[in-house]
This record gives C-alpha cells, sequence and structure tokens, in this order.
C-alpha cells in the first residue's frame, strides 16, 4: 500500500466502498466520517496504513441486506437528507453519537453534528430524524 | 400547446409521501461522478493560475510529460485549436459577449483560471506532475474593485473595450416629483458579499470517448446535461446525436451546476484525444476559486413615502462584480440584471428608477446561486422599508401592509412589466404577524433590553419568478428560449415509466413527479417510476429557476392526459360506455354511477399491446406520449420571513432564535419537500448575511479557499424555521403550481439583517455592509455605521 493513501481514498478507491463523500479534503465538513473502533474518524485526515490491524465501519455496513436500520429509516421519515451526498458522514456521526449517548436532548444532538455540513436541509429533520431513533421523550418535545 | 391546461384531481398530491430515492442514498448506493470507476480510466488534473491578471511568457512542461503515469499534458496551445472555448453573449443590445477559453493561452484573467491539465494513471500522479510544470508569468496590474474599473483604469478583460459588459436603465413616472413631494425619503448605499452556493459535493466530469462508434458520453455533475450536450456538440463540432450527457447523483446544486464549465469540455477534449475514459474529480479550493461565485452587487438605493407610509417612489442603482467571463448561459446580467427586473417584489411602486451595471473585474465569474441576482437588492429594500417605518411610526408588519398589492387590484401590472395576476401578500404579513406573536414579542424585547440583552425581529417579504420558461426569462430580460418535454409511456401490464428532462440535485422530483404521474392518471403510486439526468432520454433544460415542479408536473399532465383520452376511448367499447363517462382511479376504469362496471387498466393495456385480433384500422396503439410544456405567462409564487435574532453587544456575535416562513407556491404537491426546500434556503440565508464572504485581496487574491475561512452554517447556526403555507394557485400551470426553490435566498437574508438592526436600534444602527461579522456588529454598536449615502 501507498502510504500516502487516505483511509478515505483507500476506502473509496482501493475498495470502491464509494459510500463515504469526499467533501472538501482538510476534514471540516465531515461527508468522510467512518467508524474506527467505533469512534467517529474523517476518514480524509487518516491515513490508510493507520487503520491497519482496527475496525472500520462505514456506511455500506449500517444496513442487513435489503432493509434500513432504524436510523436510516428515521432519515427517510423525517427528510433528513436531500441531495444525499453528506448524509453517510452524518450517519456514521450520529451512530457513534447514539453509541455513546442512547437518549439525548434535542441540543445535545444538535451539538453532536455540529462538525458536519449540510447544504440542502437545514439540520432541522437531521435533529428531529436522531431524536425519534433515540425515543427519548425529553429529546421528542422541543 | 400551452392554452389548455390539463385538470387534475389531487389525491397523493398534497401529501408527504416519502421519497423513494432515499434507501439509495441512505446506504451508499447512491452513484456520484465521483463514484464512478471505467476501466483504463486515467485521471485529470488541472494547473491554474495564482495571479489574477498576467501574461503567460513561457510554459514548460517537459518535466511534467516525463513523469512515470503522466499520459499527456496540455496547455492553451493545445486546446485552442481544438475548441474555442465558452462563448457566452445575449442577443440584448450593447451586450459584449466574452469567450473564456478551455485553459488560457497568452493571458490570465482570474486567480484560478486553468492552464495546464496533466492526465495520468492517477490523480496523484497527476497532482503531482502539475508541480513540475514551470509558468513564467509577467503579472499585470489587477482590476478588483468593481466602482473603480466602472469609472476607467486597467482593463480586466482584454479583450474587451472596456470594463462594462451592459448598463442599463429603466424609469416609469416622475421620480424627482415623487421624491421631492414625500414626506419621508430612506437611502443607503448596500455592499452586499460575494459567496458562492458551495454544494457539499464540488464539480466533476468524465468523459470516455469510443472511437469504433464515434460515441463520446460525459457524465458531469450538472442540473443541466441537454443543454450541455447541445453547448458542447456546437462549440467542438461535434455530431450531437453521438453525445450523451448523463447527469448522475448530483450532490446539491443550487445554481452553481446549471451552466457550461471549461472542465467539461476539457475532459471531452482529454477522451477524444487519449481514446481512453478521462476524469477530473474537483477539490474544495478549486470549487471555492473557479465554480462561478454569487451575489455581488453594490445598490444605492432611496425610497420615498407619503405621510401614510405609502410608497411614491424607488430608486436603485446596482453595481455588479461579475468576474472576468460571462458564464453560459446565464451571463454577469443573472446578478445585475436579475435583481432590478423584480425589483417591485409584492410591493406597489408607482415610480421607479433603476439602474445597472454589469462590471467586469478578475475574479471568478459570476453565475447562478439560488435567488439569483434578487438577494442584494431585497436587503436594500426591506431594509429601507423598516428604516422608513421607523421614522413613522410604524412596524415592519404595518408599513408592508400600506404597500403591498391588494386583494382587490389584480391582476396588477407592477413598474417592473411584471404582472401580480393573484397572490397572498396582505394575508402573508397578518399570518407572519401572527405567527411570530408580535406583541409577544414586544415585550419580551422590551424586558431583555432593560436587561441589556438585544433581541430583534426581522421581516422581508418576497415574490418569486418561478417554473422560468421562455416567458418568464423574457419578463426578466433575458431573450432566450426553453424547451421542454416529458415521456409517459404505459406498459403492457399498466405500470408507468416516466422520463422528464427536469434533473435532480436532490429535490426529490422522483417521487414528487411520480405523485402527479399518479393522481393524473389514476394509477397507484408504487405503479409508477420516474427517471431523468440523460441526454438519452426526453430533452429540456434541466432544473433551475424553480422550474421542476412547474415544468415537470405541467409536461408530464399533458402527456398523460394524450393518453388517458386513448385509453377511455379503447375502454369505452369494452365497458359498453360513452368515454366521457369513464374514469380511472387506482388503476382500475370505471363507469361514473356504475360501481359494479369496472375494468383493470392492466387488462386494457395488455389488449392495446397484444389485441385477441387486429386493431381497427386507424387505431394507433401506442401507449407513449411525450409532450412539451412552458408556461403561458410569468408563474409568480410569493411569502414573507421572519427572524427573530439575540445580538451579543459585547462579542457582535449573532444568534438566530427563531425562524418563520409563510410561504404560498400554489398546490402543493408534497408538503415535506417544500418544507424541506424552504429550511435548506434559510440555512443558506444564514450564510450569506452572516457568515459567507468570498474575500480578494488588492492583487485579486482570493484569501478564502478552505472551509475553515470560508464559513458555512452548522447545526449551531440554523435554528428550527416554523412554515405556514398558503395556496393561491396559478392560472399558468396544470394544477395551479408554482415554483418556491428560490424563496428563502431571495428573501430571508434581508429579514436577518432587518432583525439585526431592530434589536441594535437603541445603537441607531443601519448596517448597510455584509457578512454581518462581529467586526461589524461592533462598529454599530459603537455608534458607527457607515454612513449613509445621499440619495440619488
Amino acid at each position: 500500500m501507498d502510504v500516502r493513501i487516505t483511509l478515505a481514498d483507500w476506502l473509496r478507491d482501493e475498495l470502491q466502498l464509494t459510500g463515504t463523500k469526499l467533501g472538501c479534503e482538510h476534514g471540516v465538513c465531515g461527508a468522510c466520517t467512518v467508524l474506527v473502533d467505533g469512534k467517529a474518524v474523517r476518514s480524509c485526515l487518516m491515513l490508510a496504513v493507520q487503520a491497519g490491524g482496527r475496525s472500520i465501519l462505514t456506511v455500506e455496513g449500517l444496513s442487513a441486506q435489503s432493509s434500513l436500520n432504524p436510523l436510516q429509516s428515521a432519515f427517510q421519515k423525517h427528510h433528513a437528507l436531500q441531495c444525499g451526498f453528506c448524509t453517510a458522514g452524518f450517519l456514521m456521526t450520529c451512530t457513534a453519537f447514539l453509541n455513546d449517548n442512547p437518549h439525548p436532548t434535542k441540543v445535545e444532538i444538535r451539538e453532536a453534528i455540529s462538525g458536519n455540513l449540510c447544504r440542502c436541509t437545514g439540520y432541522q429533520t437531521i435533529i428531529e430524524a436522531v431524536a425519534d431513533v433515540a425515543g427519548h421523550a425529553e429529546a421528542r418535545q422541543q | 400547446m400551452t392554452d389548455v391546461l390539463p385538470l387534475i384531481t389531487p389525491r397523493l398530491i398534497g401529501t408527504s409521501v416519502l421519497r423513494s430515492e432515499d434507501p439509495r442514498l441512505l446506504t451508499g448506493n447512491g452513484e456520484f461522478v465521483a463514484d464512478i470507476f471505467l476501466p483504463r480510466m486515467l485521471h485529470a488534473c488541472v494547473l491554474r493560475s495564482p495571479h489574477a491578471r498576467a501574461m503567460i511568457k513561457s510554459i514548460d512542461t517537459s518535466a511534467a510529460a516525463s513523469m512515470p503515469g503522466v499520459h499527456l499534458v496540455w496547455t492553451g496551445a493545445d486546446t485552442s485549436p481544438r475548441c474555442t472555448g465558452i462563448a457566452a453573449g445575449l442577443d440584448i443590445e450593447g451586450f459584449k459577449g466574452t469567450v473564456q477559453p478551455v485553459l488560457a493561452t497568452t493571458t490570465v484573467r482570474y486567480v484560478g483560471e486553468g492552464i495546464a491539465v496533466v492526465v495520468a494513471d492517477s490523480r496523484h500522479i497527476a497532482e503531482d506532475a502539475c508541480d513540475l510544470i514551470q509558468v513564467d508569468y509577467e503579472p499585470l496590474p489587477a482590476v478588483v474593485d468593481a466602482e473603480a474599473a466602472l469609472a476607467g483604469g486597467p482593463i480586466a478583460n482584454d479583450t474587451l473595450a472596456d470594463n462594462v459588459i451592459l448598463e442599463r436603465a429603466h424609469t416609469v413616472g416622475d421620480l424627482d416629483l415623487a421624491f421631492a413631494t414625500a414626506a419621508v425619503t430612506v437611502a443607503g448605499r448596500f455592499v452586499n458579499n460575494r459567496y458562492a452556493a458551495a454544494p457539499i459535493e464540488c464539480r466533476g466530469s468524465i468523459a470516455r470517448y469510443e472511437w469504433t462508434s464515434n460515441q463520446l458520453t460525459l457524465w458531469t455533475a450538472t442540473q443541466v446535461p441537454h443543454f450541455i450536450r447541445s453547448t458542447i456538440a456546437k462549440s467542438m463540432r461535434f455530431p450531437e446525436h453521438n453525445l450523451e450527457v448523463i447527469a448522475p447523483d448530483v450532490g446539491g446544486g443550487f445554481g452553481q451546476k446549471a451552466n457550461l464549465f471549461a472542465e467539461e469540455l476539457l475532459v471531452c477534449l482529454l477522451s477524444l484525444e487519449l481514446k481512453r475514459p478521462v476524469k477530473w474529480i474537483e477539490d474544495r479550493r478549486e470549487n471555492l476559486m473557479t465554480a462561478t461565485h454569487a451575489k455581488q452587487q453594490i445598490n444605492d438605493m432611496a425610497l420615498a413615502f407619503d405621510a401614510d407610509g405609502r410608497l411614491l417612489a424607488l430608486r436603485d442603482r446596482v453595481d455588479g462584480d461579475g468576474g472576468a467571463y460571462n458564464t453560459y448561459p446565464w451571463t454577469h446580467l443573472i446578478e445585475a440584471m436579475a435583481g432590478t427586473s423584480s425589483i417591485t417584489s409584492v410591493y406597489k411602486v408607482p415610480a421607479l428608477h433603476t439602474h445597472f451595471a454589469a462590471i467586469v473585474t478578475n475574479k471568478c465569474p459570476v453565475g447562478a446561486y439560488r435567488g439569483i441576482g434578487c438577494t442584494a437588492p431585497q436587503i436594500a429594500r426591506e431594509a429601507l422599508f423598516d428604516r422608513a417605518g421607523r421614522e413613522l411610526g410604524l412596524s415592519p408588519f404595518e408599513i408592508r401592509r400600506r404597500n403591498v398589492v391588494q386583494p382587490g387590484d389584480f391582476p396588477y401590472t407592477a413598474a417592473t412589466g411584471l404582472v401580480h395576476h393573484e397572490g397572498s401578500f396582505l394575508e402573508t404579513v397578518d399570518t407572519l404577524e401572527k405567527v411570530v406573536g408580535y406583541e409577544a414579542f414586544l415585550d419580551r424585547q422590551k424586558k431583555a433590553r432593560a436587561a441589556g440583552v438585544y433581541l430583534g425581529l426581522g421581516v422581508s417579504l418576497f415574490s418569486e419568478v418561478s417554473g422560468i420558461g421562455t416567458a418568464a426569462a423574457y419578463a426578466v430580460g433575458f431573450p432566450v428560449s426553453t424547451h421542454d418535454t416529458s415521456t409517459v409511456r404505459i406498459e403492457p401490464t399498466g405500470k408507468v415509466v416516466v422520463t422528464t428532462s427536469i434533473t435532480s440535485q436532490g429535490q426529490g422530483q422522483h417521487t414528487s413527479l411520480a405523485q402527479v404521474t399518479a393522481d393524473a392518471l389514476g394509477v397507484r403510486m408504487e405503479d409508477v417510476v420516474v427517471r431523468s439526468g440523460s441526454t438519452s432520454q426526453t430533452y429540456g433544460h434541466g432544473t433551475w429557476g424553480g422550474r421542476g415542479a412547474v415544468i415537470g408536473a405541467g409536461s408530464i399532465m399533458r402527456a398523460v392526459q394524450v393518453l388517458r383520452e386513448k385509453i377511455l376511448d379503447f375502454a369505452s367499447d369494452m365497458l359498453e360506455a360513452a368515454s366521457e363517462d369513464l374514469l380511472i382511479e387506482n388503476g382500475q376504469i370505471l363507469v361514473a354511477g356504475s360501481p359494479d362496471r369496472s375494468v383493470p387498466l392492466a387488462r386494457i393495456t395488455e389488449e392495446i399491446y397484444f389485441p385477441a385480433k387486429a386493431h381497427k384500422p386507424g387505431f394507433d396503439p401506442t401507449l407513449e406520449v411525450t409532450a412539451a410544456y412552458d408556461p403561458a405567462g410569468v408563474v409568480l409564487s410569493s411569502g414573507g420571513h421572519a427572524a427573530i435574532v439575540e445580538v451579543d453587544s459585547e462579542t457582535g456575535l449573532i444568534k438566530l432564535e427563531k425562524f418563520f416562513a409563510v410561504e404560498d407556491c400554489g398546490l402543493v404537491i408534497n408538503p415535506m419537500i417544500v418544507e424541506g426546500q424552504i429550511r435548506g434556503g434559510v440555512a443558506q440565508a444564514i450564510g450569506a448575511a452572516v457568515l459567507e464572504d468570498l474575500i480578494y485581496d488588492e492583487n485579486g487574491q482570493l484569501l478564502t479557499t478552505t472551509f475553515m475561512d470560508y464559513l458555512l452554517p452548522t447545526s449551531m447556526e440554523v435554528p428550527d424555521v416554523d412554515v405556514t403555507h398558503i395556496e393561491t394557485p396559478s392560472a399558468f400551470t396544470p394544477g395551479g403550481i408554482k415554483g418556491m426553490g428560490e424563496s428563502a435566498m431571495i428573501s430571508a437574508p434581508a429579514a436577518i439583517v432587518n432583525a439585526v438592526n431592530d434589536a441594535l436600534s437603541p445603537f441607531g444602527a443601519f448596517i448597510q455592509r455584509f457578512p454581518l461579522t462581529p467586526d461589524r456588529i461592533l462598529e454599530a454598536v459603537a455608534g458607527n455605521p457607515a454612513p449613509a449615502s445621499p440619495a440619488l
């Protein structure tokens, strides 16, 4: 493996797992977020060689064959995506977040997704989707 | 073609059907240009100018060309004999067209302009090889200040005689009299920022030339594949029928992907040369430097009111900074002219004077961005309404209530020439005042101020020229025609395939137009599929200008109408009933008043495709109809926005507390999708008003080329948006559908600006430079806002 290949390029170009997107390649937009050993990581800022021996989860690994997982379903139900380019990054960020904090408030969700840029939705419906899947009474209110 | 409008009975229309696009996009199965890998594909990287204006004295590509893995290095000397570039003009007297070369030849005219291209086995090799290209430049003074450029000095684009693409004035009524007799005159000089659509997916294109069939295929992140195809065919003299342009999933467009780009020509030329697929994927730095900018205008505006707060006159002088070239097809006029063409908006303006100058500078060309030229003049006009309201003691709602076109005024011809055939402007103001809870807000504002907390409420009303076809384009000054079609085919089993020229960049048309098709034909949603995005399908001008719903639904409904009549005629024999007494519901053909007599649509379609015996002479069994649609008039949607903000007088930071939108886009197809468009537009508006600024230094160097410098709004800046729908149908469109995709970026920035001025009214703030950065807020708090210029 070429040592200078980023994890994102390796996933996309070598493994052709193209669900992980590149929006800025300098670690701001969050579109390339994947889970490395369960933690949300910007795959454009990590070299592929650094992933040796570690567990990587991309958007392709979220759903079982022919069914959406609860978070993906909530995104559809709440119209939490439009063009879909940033969506994998949001799903991975929210997956890690909900693992750490299964019952967040809306304020906590808003903070949790603040490192991911979406140019289509205005974020409100993403927050509603995460709140829905978290299933917390407090989160469903304002 | 447009005189008879098909009727429709909404069943699915008006409901928030979940999007059929989503499962694909949620699982990583979307296919964007960057996700496409073709056998033997090569990768291109463009070397770009570091100078705003310079002569190219020499280019040495030898080291790059000899690098292992490099297949080709080209400069402008290679591209210019093959293609002259992007020739962009408009058939308007005095308009100065420009030609942007595919790669610069002797002169560079903005930072980021392409100089050379390397094609290599990988993007990494191509980028490394670009670093080995030696270019000897002779820098020239850059033209950076548009107003100075208008006055004279160096010429930014040496192919032109001066720095003006077009300058034009429009006058209705006696302005001098109006201003002389006005009770209140308000004026300001509003300096709007330059910013960009910045979709999260940057641009990208792949071309594949296959010499045995002379077939060229271009995959490109575009809103307008047919336009790209027709334009490439002409400018490269390539046979149009052998060229297919495919827009796969596109990761946001917002207008930026609605014009022809040099890189689209370039990858086609490269693939023709190399006979291999060539891929070019833009990075974010390139996107912020080169993928069209927008919105940079200075609006010198004055309003005159009588003592009752009724508008007597509006004067506006627009100086638009359009960059080094015209984009095609929009040109500089997408900013400089488009805003003045609709400046009177929902208001009655007895006397109007507008003057615009489209000015050439050594900056990235301006292109379309949601709300096109309207955003900057909207801020000026709405800010001045509030200023006049303060002087007259009228609330922001009351001064607008007194000036909107009233229900009894329709049809109303505005001083711009635009005709309002219907509207809900008064209802919009009343609704907005109610949903924000104005009285309660005033009480809260007062108490907060006493505690040193500065809350503000800002309002903005808008009219959106939507569903833009030929009539609307001419009405706002663009002498261009559009042609749009959809094809509806009913299969032997009664399933329905729709292909449309309306492309998707995330707006969900494959769902909303399936709703329209299902209701128009009388079938179930799951029996309809909508496809778009390839020039192998039906012809049209794509998605922009709030036209997806209007043009898509219009062309589909016209096609369905023909199919319905044919099917009902055929079924009338079988059901022994007059075709006028037949209807189609849920995929069943029913006899009105006889519920026991029905036949499945699939039974009829099977009989039409595969008759038991030959069809009657003269019967054409084709169940595929292509229909065009171009609205007969200008489709105007409307509404209003209100923002509540809290401004920190110590730090200069603005917090958006709540946002309200009242939207009237006629018949709503899918409320969820409409609200998504509004919320997304409001988020962009917050970026526009508060955060986003493409800053050039005095040498024409762009300083904001990353998302660390160019700030997009995050979830921490964008509040929840409360949306209220009003439905006033258009008489020009089937079902009365109007477009609404642009509205939030026309009007929401003005609401934010007004809210900040209101919050800071104890300091006498009236901010006229944007975005509303902390230093500008603190300047306003210090009671030292930019001085207003005298009335024109």
